[in-house]
């Protein structure tokens, strides 16, 4: 199955691009994706452990299975508002 | 009223959202790009978002408030794309009876929006700039 990742921030410079679309095994976990990504996009690996997912707008655990054409997010950690 | 918008921001409106006949106070906060981080100049600020869940997001710190607060009323809005020195990230209104909740709610909601609301901040300075990094989400 395939899903949509999208990227923001710093995470966007890193992969050269907003969206990527990553393949997984059907019935794969966020831990899952979160693998994959590593494997495939080595620049992003030590950033991992620091990201929350959010799938479809919704914030998930890493052990959330995903469906084929699901968008999911890759949120660093928040910097909104002004003073961090 | 939970918006996101590329345009400044003017608390008038915002306040206006919130001030109904049984408010007694309203506090508003205005987040507002300053010159300097860490004694390092800064030039302006770039804010990226994931627009349609930061929505979402908002107004689920909305929620949360009027859980906590249920005689309270909330109205933000959050700036995005390329932000000036002086210019206004964020405003957020709340209106309640009295002084003391307005005043709790407000800094409530802006820890909360802090916290869960997906938007980023490009710092650029005279010799460099970096994407930093605030609180993680607790997923």
């Amino acid at each position: 199955m395939k899903v949509k990742v999208r990227l923001f921030a710093g995470l966007k410079d890193l992969v050269g691009g907003p969206e990527i679309t990553v393949d997984l095994e059907e019935g794969a976990t966020v831990r899952g994706l979160e693998d994959q990504l590593g494997r495939e996009y080595p620049r992003l690996k030590p950033l991992l452990a620091s990201l929350a997912f959010a799938v479809d707008e919704e914030y998930k655990a890493r052990d959330y299975t995903l469906r084929d054409d699901d968008e999911v997010a890759l949120v660093p950690p928040i910097s909104g508002g002004c003073d961090v | 009223m939970f918006d996101l918008t590329e345009d400044p921001l003017d608390p008038g409106p915002v306040v206006e959202d919130v001030r109904h006949p049984g408010s007694g106070a309203i506090v508003i906060f205005l987040g507002v790009v300053r010159d300097e981080d860490h004694g390092r100049k800064v030039r302006y600020l770039e804010y990226d978002a994931y627009r349609s869940m930061a929505e979402k997001e908002m107004r689920k710190v909305g929620e949360e408030v009027l859980a906590r607060w249920p005689a309270a009323r909330i109205s933000v809005r959050h700036r995005f794309g390329r932000l000036e020195v002086g210019e206004t990230a964020l405003v957020v209104a709340v209106s309640a009876p009295h002084r003391g909740d307005a005043f709790e709610a407000c800094r409530y909601a802006i820890d909360r929006i802090k916290e869960i609301v997906p938007i980023w901040k490009k710092q650029v300075w005279e010799d460099g700039e970096a994407w930093l990094e605030g609180h993680p989400v607790q997923g």
